[in-house]
């Protein structure tokens, strides 16, 4: 989908491709960025009683923005990740769900499509979260994502576009994604 | 069991269906939690969140103070009865009503009414009665009373049902008109209480109950495809009113699981029956359409 929407995107805007001056590939393509910046707009659940939601949003943000620069840099700004098979990617969402995830590589990141982006330049990176506490700490996050960028492919350039509504779940290893809808495209 | 952990989305609409005669109480300070969701098999792996699950979803008659019923909830008689098989690979699922005087095997109890499992051997005597008489396993096992019926439907703002007859019932306190309305806890306790001047009896309160249970399912759904958000609300009340002692994580996917099969999808079923006698206790005999109705839901025809 993505890629039908970059190629038709790329013929349409008849802008020339040209390599871009830096990559924002991340480990895979062994080239450096500087860490993607997602706006955070956070609110908590907790106990009824003795909970202070605003408090309790503000001190979760941190861990969760990087996770979702995390996920928006190996999805969208890194297409070197295809050639590993998409494994750091794979790797921030929770076992039960890996192999649907795999399944929607399009709908969750650059996808196919990343054979033909020579690069994505980030745009805007929202996010609405909603923390769930149990006791002094999250347990659990719904968050509303969007996504805007720039894929520069051979032809010219075409926009990258997500929305995704993510659940979260905190692990051992951090948050991973629980479950997830998700567009990319132009229809997202 | 640990401390209360969040509560399923999933089984807080079991167990609100459940209720049927359970009771608890907000869970704070000293008091009892007000649903209990657990593992049918300690130490069992846990299901697939994309195949089927099955639980057992029992209210019980004892361990609600504000209606007046001393006791704990998992000693008391199991009085709503209901085996909730849900698939989501086919998103379809059953949900077996049993009368509560189901005069079956007991597992060293001889044959006795189904509803005394309970009250002789815990939830596991129970589960273990169910799966003997259905040959279907059960994953999950939710426990409620008067009161967590209340609470938890009281708190999620309601439960949309469609009540299927007008009943005037002062014995259980049911004053309903029929047709769709918004339940209150109370008025969703009184509906599936409702038996003695409803027509069907025992019957028609097993499909109630199980009413109220496809209800809180449909109230959850509706609400987190409107702000998906709202899973983590509920799980938020669930923290506070559920006891359990699964991990968040599987609580979490139970919840989301919760989402994978609407109601309309789910089918009511009340196992065939009919009334009868045991010296002169008045039983229900389970006819053998019931066993025929198990068979289909091992082999996977839920619809």
């Amino acid at each position: 989908m993505l890629a039908a929407a970059l190629l038709l995107t790329a013929c349409t805007s008849g802008k020339k491709a040209g390599a871009p001056a830096t990559s924002a590939a991340g480990q895979a393509t062994g080239t450096a960025s500087a860490p993607l910046k997602v706006q955070v707009e956070a609110a908590a659940q907790g106990p009824e009683w003795g909970f202070d939601a605003k408090v309790a949003a503000k001190r979760a943000t941190p861990d969760m923005e990087r996770f979702l620069s995390r996920y928006l840099t190996v999805a969208f700004l890194d297409p070197g990740q295809q050639r590993t098979g998409w494994r750091e990617l794979l790797a921030l969402f929770d076992v039960p769900v890996q192999q649907a995830a795999r399944r929607d590589l399009d709908a969750l990141s650059l996808g196919t499509a990343a054979a033909q982006v020579k690069a994505v330049q980030p745009g805007p990176a929202k996010a609405a979260v909603t923390f769930l506490y149990q006791g002094s700490r999250p347990v659990g996050a719904t968050v509303k994502l969007a996504f805007d960028g720039a894929a520069d492919v051979e032809q010219g350039s075409g926009p990258v576009r997500l929305r995704s509504v993510l659940q979260l779940l905190w692990t051992a290893k951090g948050w991973r994604i629980a479950s997830y809808q998700s567009q990319t495209g132009a229809s997202a | 069991m640990r401390r209360p952990t969040a509560a399923l989305v999933a089984l807080a609409l079991l167990v609100v269906a459940a209720t049927v005669g359970l009771t608890t109480f907000l869970r704070r300070g000293d008091a009892a939690p007000a649903v209990t969701v657990q593992r049918a098999h300690k130490g069992a792996a846990a299901p697939s969140f994309s195949g089927r699950i099955t639980f057992l979803v029992v209210g019980s008659d004892s361990g609600a103070p504000k209606f007046g019923r001393g006791g704990v909830a998992e000693r008391g008689r199991a009085d709503s009865l209901h085996l909730v098989v849900l698939d989501a690979s086919r998103r379809q699922g059953v949900v077996l009503g049993f009368p509560r005087d189901s005069y079956v095997p007991i597992p060293g109890h001889g044959t006795n009414k189904i509803n005394a499992a309970m009250a002789f051997g815990g939830p596991p005597l129970l589960i273990r009665t169910f799966e003997q008489l259905t040959g279907i396993k059960i994953d999950y096992f939710a426990l409620t009373s008067f009161d967590g019926l209340t609470d938890l439907v009281n708190k999620v703002g309601g439960v949309q049902v469609n009540v299927d007859m007008r009943i005037r019932d002062h014995f259980a306190g049911a004053f309903l008109d029929k047709g769709p309305q918004r339940l209150s806890g109370e008025r969703a306790l009184a509906y599936s209480r409702a038996r003695k001047t409803v027509p069907g009896g025992d019957i028609a309160r097993s499909r109630h109950q199980a009413q109220i249970l496809l209800g809180g399912l449909g109230t959850f759904q509706a609400q987190v495809v409107k702000d998906p958000a709202r899973v983590m609300k509920w799980l938020a009340v669930m923290n506070d009113e559920v006891q359990s002692d699964l991990p968040f994580g599987e609580q979490l996917h139970l919840a989301l699981f919760a989402r994978s099969v609407s109601p309309g999808r789910l089918n009511n079923v009340v196992v065939p029956n009919q009334p009868g006698t045991a010296g002169s206790a008045s039983i229900v005999r389970l006819l053998p359409g019931a066993y025929s109705l198990f068979a289909r839901v091992r082999a996977g025809q839920l619809a």
